[in-house]
């Protein structure tokens, strides 16, 4: 057992003078992680077939609001729906997830073809009425994102966490 | 939230002092090849940025759904903003942001902080054998499996600032520092001594322990 090693815990002392080979010991702790905690394979894939979802022709919506992030919580409440509200430009969409789906709507009102994605291989049709409301009785399962078809344009909002 | 910008380009001058298989002076170019539309140039970006997106993931002790959750969205964004990426060169960096907000973001909505330790951990194996873990199907290799295990229990109990950079740095190619400055809202500078003080504590508990 070695012990050289020991008063050196507090840590204060400049660093590069340790008597013991830091650049090893992080490699070795790089090899735990690739067998202990490595990226599951399942999840690499769906990053590789994330190239699908490229797309340099529609325009992003960003996020601007997230209920989770700016909204101040209300004592009590609990399962608030997710409020998020997406803008392009002058096309804003606002998104309400609840157990029981989605529902939002298209600002300017207009009519929208949508599609909810769901990853590179599922997307889902809406169709967003005069008012441009929307609703999906199936909730995010995971991340998603709208695409929306208006005019001549398309836009997608960001890809989001539900 | 603005995922498109890294917080600081303050550090712009600062040598890359760290790189592994994939030189990062290439990330700018595949980038620039996926948003051409090579696929295999994308696939090189997934395969050398994943390690760091999963590690920051971890690092910030997300339990299993929600950790994949994350790590498929950071990607999704990743491949819907190709392109828009003002500094493709940075893409690590840019990767390891976007991971720690929406790692604080369901930390945030979790509300009541549950942490996972997640002590099955150190029975999993994966089904997808690396190289490494062939390497622990070997007869002798039982005490190195022991000595892993050890390593890794010692690592969990460091405390919270050292297990999450430690989680951060042991990404696979070894992370710049740049990008675990975003991966954990750190300033590069403190980096390094932080990463001196966290080996040499672990270093510290493993001699307790009498192991390696």
């Amino acid at each position: 057992m070695n012990d050289d090693t020991h008063d050196e815990v507090t840590g204060d002392e400049p660093f590069g003078d340790d008597g013991f080979d830091v650049e090893l010991l992080e490699e070795e702790l790089r090899q735990a992680a690739a067998i202990l905690d490595p990226v599951p394979a399942q999840l690499r894939q769906i990053a590789v077939e994330a190239f699908a979802l490229h797309d340099l022709d529609a325009r992003i919506a960003e996020l601007t609001f997230d209920s989770v992030v700016d909204a101040i919580p209300v004592r009590g409440a609990t399962d608030v729906p997710r409020m998020l509200t997406f803008r392009a430009g002058e096309v804003t969409v606002d998104v309400e997830v609840t157990a029981q789906g989605l529902m939002g709507q298209v600002l300017p009102p207009q009519q929208a073809r949508i599609e909810v994605l769901g990853g590179p291989q599922t997307a889902t049709p809406v169709v967003a009425d005069d008012m441009g409301r929307f609703t999906s009785s199936a909730p995010p399962n995971g991340p998603f994102a709208l695409r929306l078809r208006t005019g001549g344009e398309v836009v997608v909002t960001e890809w989001l966490r539900a | 939230m603005r995922v498109g910008t890294i917080p600081s380009a303050a550090y712009d001058d600062l040598p890359y002092t760290r790189g592994g298989a994939v030189d990062r002076a290439d990330v700018g170019a595949l980038v620039q090849s996926a948003v051409d539309g090579d696929a295999a140039a994308w696939k090189a970006l997934v395969e050398g940025l994943s390690p760091l997106v999963w590690s920051v993931v971890r690092a910030h002790r997300l339990n299993d759904a929600d950790a994949h959750e994350v790590y498929q969205t950071v990607w999704f964004r990743f491949a819907q903003h190709l392109g828009r990426i003002r500094e493709p060169e940075k893409a690590g960096s840019w990767l390891a942001s976007t991971a720690r907000h929406e790692c604080l973001k369901v930390l945030k909505s979790l509300r009541r902080l549950t942490v996972t330790s997640d002590p099955q951990l150190l029975d999993r194996v994966s089904e997808d054998r690396t190289p490494e873990q062939s390497l622990l199907d070997s007869e002798e290799a039982a005490a190195e499996t022991e000595r892993i295990r050890w390593m890794w229990q010692e690592f969990e109990e460091l405390g919270e600032r050292c297990r999450q950079l430690l989680r951060v740095l042991m990404a696979s190619p070894p992370p710049s520092y740049q990008e675990v400055s975003a991966a954990l809202g750190i300033a590069v500078g403190s980096i390094g001594p932080l990463r001196q003080r966290c080996l040499r504590r672990l270093r510290a508990r493993l001699d307790a322990r009498g192991a390696l």
